[in-house]
């Protein structure tokens, strides 16, 4: 409909492309891998994990700001739509966030480690 | 950061509530004005119009457009319905209330996805 | 429409019960409007109401018109000091009743005030929903 989504969370998509491209095994505690096959493939999964993740979070901010348009030029029928689209997208991007400031916070105590 | 369509929408939608209520300040200051007609402020449709082109430009220039009512007048040739204009005094501070949390909610979104831990 | 079509449909409401006050006492006023038998009475003005999209749309109430709900003959009072009395002594009154005006007047101010009432739990019951997420 050319609605675009908030423009200013591009910080948060651009992180997922860094995590799926980490060198191998990186992301596993060092004492615990077992299989070192396996994690590549975990590397890859949370990867994945995390970019649909963030598709859903930029479609319900999609939603939200088409139902804030829809209030703007006085069509929103039902005022409790726009709210709970709005805490909807809200808690998936504090969901995400944390999400990913956790793996980055992982990442650098690995890298701490091994340095 | 805050030229999309949404925020560009809101903030011509919530000059237009202001000058609104501003109109019905007017209209009931002039109850009892002989001759009076009631001031209306429209801009909804041109907005809706604006956002389903997409072209930010032109929603940020929509303005609101005032226009004198034409319904019946009294005696004293005054148009101005007291319960008209509290209704819809009530009705533009809750949109307004509605669009300035749509505002808060956007900037407080980019402020969560900034956060680093 | 309003943001809450409860607001709008509870606005026409109130109009509707203010323009029945508005002819309630225009009506006591004119109670004892005297006229001579050449001219008709003072008629009991009656507002006639309807709704607004019966059954489908957003509802709502307006004014369809205002009649007459007494008769053009009046009572004719046995007068004859009045200004306006015919040779027969006879003056023209409004046929008005009082008390039922009185008992008009106050169901259109309770109906006033009920639709305001709705305005204003419709307001709150917005207000809450704004507040949706807030407690976190």
């Amino acid at each position: 409909m050319g609605i675009e989504a908030v423009g200013g969370v591009s910080g948060v998509r651009g992180v997922a492309p860094s995590l799926a491209s980490l060198p191998t095994g990186s992301v596993a505690p060092a004492g615990l891998v077992e299989q070192p096959a396996g994690s590549a493939d975990v590397t890859q999964a949370f990867g994945a994990a995390m970019a649909r993740g963030l598709q859903s979070v930029e479609a319900m901010e999609a939603t939200a700001d088409a139902k804030a348009v829809q209030a703007a030029t006085g069509d929103l029928a039902d005022v409790h739509d726009y709210v709970i689209a709005a805490n909807q997208a809200k808690l998936a991007t504090e969901l995400t966030v944390a999400v990913r400031n956790k793996a980055v916070e992982a990442f650098s105590e690995i890298m701490r480690m091994q340095a | 950061m805050f030229s999309d369509v949404t925020s560009v929408a809101l903030r011509v939608a919530l000059g237009g509530l202001s000058a609104r209520q501003r109109a019905t300040a007017d209209n009931v200051a002039n109850i009892d004005t002989p001759g009076f007609l009631a001031g209306r402020v429209q801009f909804e449709d041109s907005l809706r119009d604006a956002v389903r082109s997409g072209d930010v430009r032109r929603i940020g220039s929509t303005g609101a457009t005032q226009a004198r009512s034409l319904e019946p007048t009294r005696e004293d040739g005054n148009n101005v319905n007291l319960d008209t204009e509290s209704i819809s005094n009530t009705d533009t501070v809750l949109r307004y209330q509605l669009l300035t949390q749509a505002v808060t909610d956007r900037m407080s979104l980019l402020r969560t996805s900034m956060r680093t831990s | 429409m309003t943001i809450f079509q409860a607001i709008g449909v509870a606005g026409t409401g109130a109009t509707v019960h203010r323009k029945w006050l508005d002819a309630i006492s225009d009506n006591i006023a004119n109670v004892n409007t005297a006229r001579p038998t050449t001219e008709a009475a003072y008629q009991e003005k009656r507002v006639e109401v309807e709704a607004v999209d019966y059954g489908a749309g957003t509802g709502g109430v307006k004014v369809a018109g205002v009649t007459a709900a007494s008769s053009a003959e009046g009572r004719l009072v046995y007068e004859p000091d009045h200004p306006y009395a015919d040779e027969g002594g006879y003056v023209r009154y409004p046929d008005v009743d009082l008390s039922s005006q009185m008992s008009q007047m106050i169901m259109a101010q309770r109906g006033y005030q009920a639709n305001l009432a709705v305005v204003d739990r419709a307001r709150e019951t917005y207000m809450a929903a704004l507040r949706i997420g807030g407690g976190a």
